[in-house]
């Protein structure tokens, strides 16, 4: 079987663990809990009768004084980056850890997910930011790790694009 | 410091304590490839068994695929191999073999989880409440607000600022005609497409009053064309209705029709309350006078005053009308409409 290894990154407290369990255990919890270091969840994935065992490394929130360590990204085949829609600041992190991505392990399948689908009454993202998204040519999606909008869906997307370039 | 400068006991004390706490276990690997040719340590605080010799690291670490064979040192810090349990993994060459060192860093980690949470949980609320704050007074004044950059005291500040006000004309017959949640959702309808004028020009919903609402322009010191602004959202209110009465004319819904006020001057912007419960609001003449004459504004009719169609550079598109207004009396103003509803024929 194909092994591929994801990382699922963003700024603290954008929905990165919470996407990961509702993608892996079908579940969520409302309450927040910090994620340190790197937790790492399986999944195997079929994709056009192609099974992959998903590796999904999810990695601590980047915040201003806590880098993400560049050896997290060793060997990863693609990203998914997370984006609170209630909080337009994390774009700006988005786009500072791409950047990095880019530096470190070179450009790779990446998707954005605009999380928190099920607050759009508190989204805050301008037309503006979503443009600047909008020219990495990357696959963007609006998931709920609530309610489940999307997240199967990104998650084999970016499957499909590790194995069909 | 390094191990030549502490003497050798105390040096072996540090070692052995350290030791302790990080309860080390290591693979010693071929060199180049992920095959075991060596285990110790404290295995049992990573992995059930002893790893055996012969098997590869990868099939018993998926954190380890990808990683090997090690071609340059490196750290894997605070890994939960298992739930709650954090290691720090260090791949490390030399030039027979190379070794990968697991240390039992959860203690630590645990720790740090606690600043970190804090930490995190202090963000997530300072965004929540600025995001609040956001939809009461705008972008621009609650980063200033939020930055320290802009107070709001009890004893109030003297400024010039434009006030508008506007409402729906014929609400109450519409209220008593309908349903509550039919009422409901129509003042969302509206105010969503009503409030975004008001933030755009650098206005402050002052107080939403049903389908009424009072705003105000010339909060921030830097801006000097409130008068412009209050008309420029005034405009735009009229413009964002009309379209959202072409689609309540295409789903059969009753046209609404707003009316608008405004008056500019000098006003006390300040707190107003006590210390359960407190608002933000302008006191000033001018402000009662924008009541009036959104009062006596007629569907798609902007009504202003002397002192802001003076500030607007007497703009040619009003006209002027001579009203009596109720405790004010006889008062010259300036009158422009434009259109709101649709013909529903």
């Amino acid at each position: 079987m194909i092994q591929k290894k994801i990382c699922i990154l963003g700024a603290a407290g954008v929905g990165k663990t919470s996407l990961t369990a509702q993608f892996v255990y079908s579940k969520f919890s409302e309450k927040y809990l910090s994620t340190m270091g790197v937790k790492i969840d399986k999944k195997i994935v079929t994709v056009d009768e192609t099974q992959v065992n998903l590796m999904i490394w999810d990695i601590h929130g980047e915040e201003k004084y806590k880098k993400i360590t560049s050896s997290y990204l060793r060997g990863a085949a693609g990203i998914l980056t997370v984006i609170d829609g209630t909080r337009p600041e994390t774009i700006q992190t988005a786009h500072e850890i791409l950047d990095r991505v880019h530096t470190d392990i070179g450009k790779i399948p990446n998707i954005f997910l605009c999380n928190k689908a099920d607050l759009t009454d508190a989204w805050d993202i301008s037309p503006k930011q979503l443009d600047e998204l909008k020219q990495y040519n990357n696959p963007i999606y609006n998931t709920s790790a609530k309610t489940g909008e999307h997240v199967e869906e990104s998650f084999v997307q970016l499957t499909r694009m590790l194995i069909k370039p | 410091m390094t191990s030549q400068t502490l003497p050798q006991p105390l040096y072996q004390h540090i070692a052995s304590h350290t030791i302790q706490q990080l309860e080390p276990a290591w693979l010693q690997l071929k060199k180049g490839s992920d095959c075991i040719i060596q285990a110790g340590g404290a295995w049992q605080h990573y992995y059930p068994q002893q790893p055996q010799v012969g098997q590869q690291a990868t099939e018993l670490f998926d954190v380890l695929i990808g990683m090997l064979p090690i071609t340059e040192h490196f750290e894997l810090p605070q890994i939960q191999l298992q739930d709650g349990q954090y290691t720090d993994i260090f791949a490390l060459s030399d030039h027979q073999h190379d070794w990968l060192l697991f240390c039992d860093v959860t203690q630590n980690t645990l720790q740090l989880q606690q600043y970190q949470q804090v930490s995190n949980d202090l963000i997530l609320l300072k965004a929540q409440m600025k995001q609040t704050l956001h939809r009461y007074v705008g972008h621009e004044i609650s980063e200033r607000i939020t930055q320290g950059e802009m107070q709001l005291d009890a004893a109030g500040e003297r400024k010039t600022i434009a006030t508008l006000f506007v409402d729906i004309r014929g609400f109450t017959p519409f209220n008593e005609r309908h349903d509550a949640q039919v009422v409901m959702q129509t003042l969302n309808d509206y105010m969503h497409c009503m409030l975004p004028s008001i933030l755009q020009h650098h206005g402050m919903v002052d107080k939403i009053m049903g389908d009424g609402v009072m705003a105000v322009y010339g909060i921030l010191a830097s801006e000097t064309d409130c008068c412009f602004n209050a008309l420029h959202s005034a405009e735009q209110m009229i413009q964002a209705v009309h379209t959202l009465n072409q689609q309540r004319l295409n789903q059969d819904l009753e046209q609404l029709g707003i009316g608008v006020g405004i008056a500019s001057g000098e006003a006390v912007l300040g707190i107003l309350g006590s210390h359960e419960r407190r608002t933000f609001t302008a006191i000033g003449r001018h402000v009662n006078l924008a009541a009036r004459l959104e009062s006596n504004a007629r569907v798609g009719e902007i009504l202003i005053d002397q002192a802001t169609y003076h500030a607007l550079k007497q703009p040619r598109t009003f006209t002027p009308v001579t009203l009596t207004l109720k405790g004010i009396g006889q008062t010259d103003i300036f009158s422009q409409t434009l259109p709101c509803i649709h013909n529903q024929d």
